[in-house]
């Protein structure tokens, strides 16, 4: 092998080490909220050392230690808490770690620009009843709302469709970091909204009325719905049998056309999976529950703002109950701090309850939310478990998500005070075990701004 | 029982209770103002003067609705009501600089671009429950605009909180008189859709050019006009009196406060230089999401920006908006007002201060901002904003540090008298009365 050639060679090695290196960065800001850049070994050991653990589920740690390997926590602990050999130790004192957070209903991935239709994709409006939507259609991973939503420590949220039919859509779970949207959503289809606050009605006017125009329409509806689907159920169950009959006379027949409309609504009808109840004023929720009942759905329970009046009820169905918007204003005849009292009221009474900013580009400030509960009577604790364990559990990803515990995944936050307060500061966060760069469009604006 | 008549019970033993303490009570009827308490001391807080820092168990003397004294103790007459605030935090009223409450629908005449004439206290709901919620939460004053489908707006109206009472009584007396401006995407949205001027920013400016070179003829012909009166003309006849000129000639005059709602870094330059052009002056971009590009050239023309801690991403022109906005614009020099455009912000200014302390501001300037700088971009902030003696006596008083997530309004008082107490049944107020 001649010199030359070897030079050639090495330099072509050089080219292509350089090339992938540089394909790993992301090119701008919209980029780096698919592939957040990692430690170069995306398998390193970390490990936080000295700060406040809030474990969730038990209890506080002071002067801790967490570790995390592969993706997940493999020890926490006081500070005697083994550190592996070659970890990276990060020193936290004075710092305050905790459990990502987890926003219970946002739309992100799904609008970019509010007022451009064409960033928007966040409501499908030609029908009441579309349960056949997936909003992992149209979730778009390289969003610049998530980078801004992740470093204030939202780490997991559900995406769900705007709440203007009856039916919208199924939510999805993302976590807010990951090399592309498959990654990022991380269970699909997880839960079907229900609506039933009035706005649905398609009541803007007579001159253009449609049906549902009432309340009584839109219940209506919905049952022949859930009729349609249970008959087309039966139809289906019953070209399985004779499929499967011993009998050959029995056996053929063409089985019944698909209907993807139908078909999306099984699993709810079926309580394999949660139905997301949402009623503001008592009347609404009451209905919505009646329907709930009649179709043995599996329940989880959205706004309830305006149903102080039955919060012992609210209790008794034993459903948990994603709270808010808390700033959504009383009815003219409550007092100021009606809705701001809804948390406190409900846990109070034993009901789970999670947060949810309803947002996308403003998620990030989900915590303040669980903050102002507070301010209002909720137990600091039981706010922070309203934004990790309770939703966790309440979405079924408790096996690895919504507390400090071993086996669970690295999704981490380090901040320098109350997570539940506006001046904290986040300072590390962390995903599946790997440390996310504070970086985002924002601060790139930043920091060529502020000289 | 229920919660409505549960609600009814306590506000009619409340009623009761205020007849008892021999408060004018008229069913149904705006209450006259009350008889100024005429000595409270507020005893025991840590005070937020805004303009001298804090001042640990202090104590605020108030003396006909004024702040007569304030300091580690004070001397005030033994007779004085005393409002025990040991252990709290006690602070100017929140002054919220831009704000559309209490106008129900009426907030744009969005049928012309320039409509300078319209008077918001003509649309003024003085009995909007909204007015009471901001007062829950700590706000004393509101500035309340015209909307932004016009370049030249409305003219404003700048309310005390005085929940209860009429119409009168609620507007701040001798407040100078504020004009709202917008640019951008909104005026150009509203007309645009209807195939009219303005549909572009050129549109937009050149409406405005139009407007001021308009009312500067109107000027020219009145000027003429005295001129041959003041020589003694008998037959000068006078120009016909068009409000809209009239209101636009005010501008031109410097009699009226000028509140720009804008975003963008390129049109806070192009008002800048139309204002030089016609000679009148700014008083604040409000919004203002991209002050920070262009800060130093904002503070060097004297305007103030009104804004939020974080909204962005609403609108194409709210696009690169960053919660570092204030920090930035504040360090370069700009006086910074944070403020609500919100009937729910408006309910809990105290956290988007705390807020902006997260995204750099110090704490100063975040008290500031939402005090003594948006009182300053209303004008009148030599009566209220900070507790100096002299200045109104309208106060917050909160249950912890104000500018965090968990702090609640205790107490409200404006002009020295109780407004709204946190502890009363019902809705806290003293000085409303249900009707029945």
């Amino acid at each position: 092998m001649s010199n030359k050639f070897l030079i050639l060679l090495l330099l072509l090695l050089a080219l292509v080490a350089t090339a992938g290196a540089q394909s790993k960065k992301p090119k701008s800001a919209s980029a780096a909220a698919s592939t957040p850049t990692t430690n170069a070994a995306t398998n390193q050991t970390i490990a936080l050392k000295g700060g406040k653990l809030l474990t969730i589920t038990h209890g506080v740690i002071e002067n801790g230690v967490v570790v995390m390997q592969n993706g997940r926590i493999t020890a926490v602990g006081g500070p005697g808490t083994a550190i592996p050999a070659g970890a990276r130790v990060i020193d936290v004192s004075g710092m305050t770690v905790y459990p990502g957070l987890i926003d219970s209903e946002t739309h992100l991935g799904l609008t970019e620009v509010s007022a451009d239709r064409m960033t928007n994709d966040e409501l499908e409006p030609s029908d009441e009843i579309m349960p056949h939507m997936h909003v992992y259609d149209a979730f778009h991973a390289e969003t610049a709302v998530i980078p801004v939503t992740r470093i204030n420590g939202i780490t997991n949220a559900i995406v769900a469709p705007a709440s203007g039919d009856t039916l919208p859509g199924q939510d999805s779970f993302i976590q807010l970091a990951g090399p592309s949207a498959a990654e990022m959503l991380t269970v699909r289809d997880i839960a079907m909204p229900l609506n039933f606050t009035g706005q649905q009605r398609r009541n803007q006017s007579f001159e253009s009325a449609k049906f549902p125009f009432t309340r009584m329409g839109m219940a209506t509806q919905l049952r022949q719905a859930f009729i349609d689907a249970l008959d087309y159920d039966q139809k289906l169950a019953a070209y399985e049998k004779k499929k499967s009959s011993s009998d050959e006379k029995e056996k053929g027949g063409a089985p019944p056309k698909r209907d993807l409309k139908l078909e999306a609504l099984l699993p709810y009808l079926h309580g394999k999976k949660p139905v997301v109840l949402s009623a503001e004023q008592p009347n609404d929720l009451l209905t919505a529950l009646d329907l709930a009942n009649e179709f043995h759905l599996k329940v989880i329970l959205n706004h309830v703002t305006h149903s102080a009046s039955l919060v012992d009820k609210i209790a008794a169905t034993g459903f948990p109950v994603i709270v808010g918007p808390i700033y959504e204003q009383p009815k003219e005849d409550e007092r100021y701090d009606a809705v701001f009292k809804m948390p406190a009221e409900l846990a109070k009474r034993g009901v789970k309850i999670a947060f949810a900013s309803y947002d996308a580009h403003n998620s990030r400030n989900l915590p303040y939310a669980a903050g102002y509960a507070v301010a209002f009577g909720l137990p600091p604790e039981e706010a922070l478990k309203a934004l990790t364990i309770n939703p966790a559990q309440m979405w079924g990803v408790d096996k690895d998500l919504g507390s400090l515990d071993v086996g669970k995944m690295g999704n981490v936050v380090v901040a320098n005070g109350d997570p539940l307060d506006v001046k904290t500061d986040v300072k590390h966060v962390f995903i599946d075990g790997q440390e996310i760069p504070l970086v985002n469009k924002q601060t790139q604006l930043r920091d060529q701004y502020w000289k | 029982m229920s919660r409505r008549s549960y609600l009814s019970w306590a506000m009619l033993l409340f009623v009761c209770l205020l007849s008892a303490l021999a408060l004018a009570q008229q069913t149904g009827e705006p209450q006259s103002a009350p008889a100024f308490h005429n000595d409270v001391v507020i005893k025991g807080g840590t005070i937020l003067t805004v303009t001298h820092g804090k001042i640990e168990n202090g104590s605020i003397y108030i003396h006909n609705g004024k702040i007569a004294a304030v300091g580690q103790s004070v001397q005030a007459p033994a007779n004085a009501t005393v409002i025990d605030a040991t252990g709290k935090f006690v602070m100017p009223g929140l002054i919220d600089s831009h704000s559309h409450i209490a106008l129900d629908d009426d907030v744009n005449e969005a049928t012309n671009p320039v409509t300078p004439h319209m008077m918001m206290k003509d649309a003024f709901d003085y009995n909007d429950k909204m007015i009471y919620r901001a007062l829950a939460g700590g706000v004393t004053t509101s500035l309340l605009l015209h909307g932004s489908a016009n370049m030249i707006g409305g003219q404003a109206i700048v309310i005390k909180h005085k929940y209860g009472l009429g119409r009168d009584e609620m507007l701040f007396p001798g407040a100078p008189q504020s004009i709202k401006f917008a640019s951008g995407e909104n005026p150009k949205r509203v007309y645009g859709q209807r195939n009219q001027l303005p549909s572009t920013r050129m549109g937009n400016f050149e409406v405005m050019r139009a407007a001021f070179t308009e009312a500067r003829e109107y000027m020219r012909q009145w000027d003429d006009y005295d001129a041959k009166v003041k020589k003694g003309d008998k037959d000068a006849t006078p120009p016909k009196k068009d409000l809209r000129l009239e209101a636009l000639a005010d501008v031109l005059r410097g009699k009226l406060l000028v509140q720009i709602h804008c975003y963008r870094a390129d049109e806070f330059l192009t008002e800048m230089a139309i204002a030089k052009e016609f000679g009148y002056k700014i008083r604040a971009f409000h919004h203002a999401l991209e002050a920070y590009k262009v800060a130093d050239k904002i503070a060097a023309n004297g305007v103030a920006i009104a804004t939020w801690p974080d909204w962005w991403g609403f609108k194409y022109e709210a696009w690169d908006g960053i919660p570092w906005n204030a920090a930035i614009s504040a360090h370069k020099g700009v006086r910074v007002a944070l403020k609500s455009d919100s009937e729910d912000v408006t309910r809990r200014l105290n956290q988007e201060a705390g807020k902006a302390i997260h995204y750099g501001l110090t704490e100063d300037e975040a008290l500031k901002a939402i005090t003594l700088n948006p009182a300053w971009i209303i004008g009148v902030d030599e009566r209220v904003g900070s507790i100096d003696v002299g200045k109104d006596a309208d106060i917050s008083i909160w249950n912890s540090y104000p500018l965090s997530s968990t702090a609640l309004v205790d107490k409200v008082l404006i002009d020295g008298d109780v407004y709204f107490d946190r502890s009363l049944p019902g809705y806290g107020l003293t000085h409303y009365k249900e009707v029945q």
